[in-house]
């Protein structure tokens, strides 16, 4: 994996998620930090802190990009949520545009 | 059915993710459990996330109210309407929403006066909808007058009497009232004159007389005016209306001498009785009409209709109007949308006039006209048509050239020019096989109504072709096992209607269900097997004649609102799951009673 084609997720704990960009792109919010003309430092470094997202919830938000590639191209399998943290993955989901 | 209605509650969130959280934080009640005490997230839980999952809660008959709780700090707007079970309790938890802006509980029944106590005092209340619980009367208003946000209010057919209506004016702010099917007399009205800020003021069914619409005049932003079933008979020049409504009464003049500067847009005088017509419309400025209903008005003359230049829908019908009125209707098409000449004289040719003039026109209803397929082969020469509605004429779906020439021309072919055409309404005539062959050509039709008893499983064949058909109808027809068991349904198609076929057996039916579980079939023999619930509505004809229960007392009304729509509780895996494993629990926590 060449490193143009990853982009790092830092959780609020400061665990370092890296994934492809194509998986992050999944997020409305990430596509526009990561493209944006604007010269953001996220776009530079391909870096994003997410100082409101705990490491489980990021973890899972990282899970849902690839299902979410996976089901886009016809493998449609259940994507399975521990009730218990739908609220924080909401949240997170909600700001993340994804 | 019930799971696609759910996922359409939801499809308003733009986040899959989100939806997919909603779904199973609501999947059971031990779900719910399991996040209930998680009351920091709950707190920061922004409204357009937690109001979504409230009401899906409410759906799912997960929500009671010590669950409420947990959402005082996030949901604005909460919608409870015919929710059979919302009582004092409830609000007693409600009123503790800190920022709770909008409140729907109209037809919940319990809901009374003193539990409304609970919410005086609310600091950010906007919208409360009280229609319909009649257990509401003038101490409910006395508790409500705490909240001074108050700025949409409707509290039609509820018990609240003149008294109650007058202490209403002290809540300044209210730009909408609905005092719908109230029992008010003028002087209530006159009490109301204080609220200048008024925009919407429905008056519906009360005793309001001509004098009582004087006082109308100190309302200047007042755009919406609803005076139906009222002794009115002169409308006062409230300039600011543009819509209107005097359905059901005696009118002799809409508006009161010269001078008049309303621009009004919509006019509803459905059922309404002019003493004379042109003299009632006389003051009148109709250059900005678009909407003009006057059904069931018994009028026989519409010639004032010529000068309405820019209307987009209208309806006459149940009036007593020709083929010679079609000429008015034809001078001022060059806008029109939607036409409706239902239960009027008008035959096919009034029909052929219509041709050319209407270039907009999108829908057009002849239900129980004289016409026939001639009517038809004029139809298909209006080209923007997307719904016909022919119910009960004369159509036949072929013509005879001439007499002695046995050689027939298919009718219906004549609207495989309408390109846009989507729905066909064409019941209660006499449609035999060969003439709903053209049917079949018509590639954009989602919705057809066929009812007639000497259509066969031939049709049913033929019909199976139309790609994009959503809804089919086809009742009373003669199909048997043999053509619903080789009827392939359009991929598209979610409803068959196969009422008074009475050939069909339900073992036919149940494997047809099976095999085809998106399509929802409704037959007799079916709605006892999907759901022993579904029977009340076979049996009662009150369902789905909302507007016309005005005051009515039924017992059964609430009896009906407490039944639980099974496949509303569950969703449809856990229906199905349910089907096939009868003896084995069930994933949620109060187990279905599996039918023996």
């Amino acid at each position: 994996m060449k490193k143009e084609d990853t982009v790092k997720l830092i959780s609020a704990e400061g665990f370092e998620f890296v994934i492809d960009k194509n998986a992050a792109m999944v997020s409305q919010t990430i596509r526009n930090m990561l493209t944006s003309p604007g010269g953001f430092a996220e776009t530079e470094h391909r870096e994003v802190t997410f100082p409101e997202i705990s490491t489980t919830i990021l973890e899972k938000i990282c899970q849902y990009f690839y299902w979410s590639l996976q089901y886009a191209s016809g493998k449609e399998t259940e994507f399975y949520i521990e009730p218990e943290m739908t609220l924080e993955l909401m949240m997170a989901a909600n700001y993340l545009h994804t | 059915m019930a799971d696609r209605s759910l996922f359409t509650e939801l499809e308003h969130l733009e986040s899959p993710l989100v939806r997919l959280c909603i779904e199973a934080a609501t999947q059971s009640a031990d779900a719910v459990e399991s996040w209930r005490r998680q009351r920091r997230t709950l707190e920061r839980l922004p409204s357009q996330l937690a109001e979504p999952l409230l009401h899906r809660l409410l759906r799912r008959r997960l929500l009671y109210p010590s669950l409420l709780e947990v959402f005082k700090y996030s949901v604005e707007k909460i919608d409870l309407r015919g929710e059979s079970s919302v009582d004092a309790e409830w609000m007693a938890y409600l009123g503790a929403f800190q920022y709770l802006s909008s409140l729907n509980v109209s037809d919940c029944h319990r809901i009374n006066s003193s539990a409304l106590w609970a919410l005086s005092g609310m600091r950010y209340l906007k919208e409360v909808d009280l229609s319909r619980c009649s257990k509401v009367d003038d101490a409910g208003i006395k508790h409500l007058l705490s909240i001074r946000t108050i700025e949409i209010l409707c509290i039609s057919e509820t018990s609240v009497t003149t008294n109650g209506v007058a202490l209403l004016s002290s809540l300044k702010r209210l730009s909408k009232l609905d005092l719908g099917g109230l029992f008010i007399t003028d002087t209530a009205l006159a009490s109301l004159q204080v609220l200048t800020n008024l925009q919407h003021l429905d008056l519906w069914g009360s005793d309001i007389s001509n004098e009582g619409a004087s006082i109308l005049l100190k309302f200047p932003n007042l755009t919406f005016l609803n005076l139906a079933w009222t002794k009115v008979t002169v409308l006062p020049n409230v300039s600011s209306v543009t819509h209107l409504n005097m359905s059901n009464c005696t009118i002799h003049s809409i508006f009161k001498g010269e001078g008049n500067k309303a621009k009004l847009s919509k006019l509803t005088f459905a059922g309404a009785l002019f003493k004379d017509i042109d003299k009632a419309f006389s003051y009148f400025d109709s250059s900005y009409l678009s909407y003009l209903d006057l059904s069931n008005s018994s009028l026989r003359d519409i010639s004032l209709l010529s000068l309405i230049c820019a209307l987009e829908y209208l309806d006459l019908s149940g009036n007593l109007v020709g083929d010679d009125s079609v000429t008015f209707i034809a001078s001022v098409g060059a806008n029109l949308k939607s036409l409706n000449l239902s239960k009027t004289r008008v035959s096919s040719a009034g029909v052929a006039v219509l041709v050319g003039r209407v270039p907009k026109l999108e829908t057009i209803s002849l239900d129980f006209t004289p016409t026939d397929d001639l009517a038809i082969s004029y139809i298909g020469m209006m080209p923007s048509l997307k719904a016909v509605n022919m119910k009960g004429t004369n159509v036949r779906g072929v013509i005879q050239q001439n007499a002695e020439n046995t050689e027939c021309v298919l009718s219906l072919t004549a609207l495989e020019n309408l390109k846009h055409l989507e729905k066909l309404n064409i019941e209660e005539t006499a449609l035999k096989d060969e003439a709903i062959i053209p049917i079949s050509n018509l590639k954009q039709l989602t919705h057809l109504s066929l009812r007639s008893s000497f259509l066969t499983d031939a049709s049913l064949h033929h019909l199976s072709s139309i790609p994009n058909l959503i809804n089919l109808s086809m009742r009373d027809a003669i199909l048997t096992n043999t053509g619903i068991e080789s009827f392939t349904p359009p991929p598209s198609l979610q409803v068959l209607d196969l009422t008074g076929c009475w050939l069909l057996t339900k073992d036919a039916l149940l494997s047809f269900v099976q095999l085809h579980s998106d399509v929802e079939v409704r037959h007799a023999l079916v709605t006892t097997f999907l759901s022993d619930k579904d029977d009340s509505k076979c049996h009662s004809p009150f369902m789905g004649t909302a507007p016309q229960r005005r005051f009515s007392s039924s017992p059964l009304k609430s009896e009906m609102a407490a039944i639980i729509d099974q496949r509303l509780k569950y969703s449809r895996a856990e229906l199905l799951s349910m089907q096939f494993a009868s003896t084995s629990v069930g994933p949620s926590s109060d187990p279905p009673t599996s039918p023996k």
